[in-house]
């Protein structure tokens, strides 16, 4: 959808997505006056096909579409460069945080799904063993993505470094972690929780 | 006798400090017994859920958060945090938490308790350099590092946002220099103190990682720093475990080793070396400090 032009009417709009981003994010989006301060200082804007002021250009318009179709949202580094130098005080990277969730709730195809698969794996493994098990998460990854020989090399650099740690110690509070995701599964069925 | 703590802390060190940093732990308990600063671990800690909770699910990266602050209540003292990631994320949780009250509700739902927000979340840097104070660490030295070239690497993290930090001025900091140069060493001047290294790209995107970090070691080289000094495991293992990548990606020859920032306190303060964890870094420091007389 990159270069296609774009028709604005009331039919291709849709306001009610920038209310719940704005909701979801607690920043407003009709703030920005377009000064391009976010992308100037964005370390990840050449790896985007919108810099950041452009998504909010685009959230501006109504054109939610294009926003969550493109990989710009999942290459935000969450640095926080653009919401504090912003001088209108639109919190990008909290808009950011809301637009990636809209993405991952609608399970949709995503272009980028490398950064959603090691975001999956990083939260299941918080759930399964309450911290991270940075060992797991690299080998599961590689198997998940199918790239089986990435990093193959960095593994026993790591090892005989004495930074990877094969075995995993079980957190004593691991039930409590559990119980917290089955409740923010639960509010969010009964609709109390975004 | 052991002689008394000075001031006394409760610690959480962060899933990175138990694995992939561990020189990162090993060097702050070492310090800080140097110190005569008490660290004092809270039990069973979680994860933080670092960028990847907050990605997606932010009341989820809260509430973890939220969790952790009242497991810190069972131990007494301000919390300090060694990673500047865990530090982002638990200060966050605490400016958020405090504003808006919608939130506070749904946290407190989803860990069945009140939250707790009383106690003051400080990062290493902020204890040593305000509580302990540069005065009585200059005096603490023990062996300067005198013609160390050091150029301090901010990140993203410890100073970004301002109003949740806390830590430093956001754009134009300056803690970092001000405690190494307190341990006698030199910092260098130089363009890419607080751009971003890549971050958690590194699982996802590794070539994401030997561009951004490729230009912060290119930097630190042309401002002629002999080493990189940092606070963030994530940027560590950037930045270091990285670097022959970015070495052969880029046709240079950087060999830059990445301290923590505890590791030069820590040698400056006489704590052993064998307690610094030197020999986890892939970039190996021993020659530079041996050039320096500093081993």
């Amino acid at each position: 959808m990159k270069n296609t032009k774009m028709h604005l009417s009331t039919r291709t709009m849709n306001l009610d997505f920038v209310r719940k981003v704005e909701a979801l994010s607690g920043s407003s989006v009709r703030r920005c006056f377009q000064c391009g301060k976010c992308s100037a200082g964005c370390p990840m804007r050449s790896f985007m096909e919108h810099p950041p002021n452009r998504i909010v250009r685009l959230l501006q318009l109504g054109q939610y579409e294009r926003v969550l179709a493109g990989r710009s949202i999942w290459y935000c580094a969450s640095c926080e460069t653009c919401s504090t130098r912003c001088p209108n005080k639109v919190d990008l990277a909290a808009i950011m945080d809301a637009l990636r969730k809209c993405s991952w709730d609608a399970k949709g195809p995503s272009k980028e799904s490398y950064v959603q698969l090691a975001n999956r794996l990083f939260i299941d493994n918080i759930r399964s063993y309450g911290r991270q098990y940075e060992m797991r998460l690299g080998a599961v990854f590689n198997i998940k993505s199918g790239q089986f020989l990435k990093d193959l090399m960095l593994g026993p650099k790591l090892l005989s470094k004495g930074k990877l740690k094969v075995f995993q110690q079980k957190n004593r509070n691991i039930a409590e972690v559990e119980k917290i995701f089955s409740r923010i599964e639960e509010m969010r069925r009964k609709g109390e929780a975004p | 006798m052991t002689p008394k703590n000075v001031l006394n802390y409760s610690y959480y060190p962060g899933c990175s400090l138990h694995a992939s940093a561990i020189e990162f732990d090993a060097s702050t308990r070492g310090l800080f017994k140097t110190l005569r600063i008490g660290l004092h671990e809270v039990p069973d800690w979680l994860c933080c859920g670092a960028t990847p909770a907050h990605n997606v699910d932010e009341l989820l990266s809260l509430s973890l958060c939220a969790k952790n602050l009242e497991l810190s209540g069972k131990v007494e003292g301000d919390l300090a945090v060694a990673c500047a990631a865990c530090f982002s994320r638990l200060k966050t949780a605490q400016h958020k938490l405090a504003e808006n009250g919608e939130k506070r509700r749904q946290v407190e739902q989803a860990i069945d308790a009140p939250v707790q927000l009383g106690k003051p979340v400080k990062h290493l840097l902020e204890i040593v350099a305000r509580d302990f104070g540069l005065e009585r660490l200059a005096a603490a030295v023990r062996k300067p590092l005198a013609g160390l070239k050091v150029a301090c690497y901010y990140g993203c993290l410890l100073t970004r946002p301002p109003e949740v930090s806390e830590l430093d001025d956001s754009e134009a900091p300056t803690i970092m220099e001000r405690v190494i140069a307190a341990a006698g060493a030199e910092t260098v001047a130089w363009s890419h103190r607080m751009e971003c290294c890549g971050a958690n790209f590194t699982l996802s995107r590794p070539g994401v990682v030997i561009k951004l970090s490729g230009d912060i070691l290119a930097s630190a080289k042309a401002a002629g720093a002999d080493c990189l000094m940092v606070a963030c495991p994530l940027c560590h293992g950037n930045l270091d475990i990285r670097q022959q990548e970015i070495e052969e990606a880029s046709g240079e020859r950087y060999n830059l080793p990445v301290f923590y920032v505890t590791q030069l306190l820590g040698l400056a303060c006489g704590v052993a070396a064998g307690k610094l964890g030197f020999e986890s870094m892939i970039v190996s420091p021993a020659g530079l400090l041996k050039e320096k007389q500093l081993l």
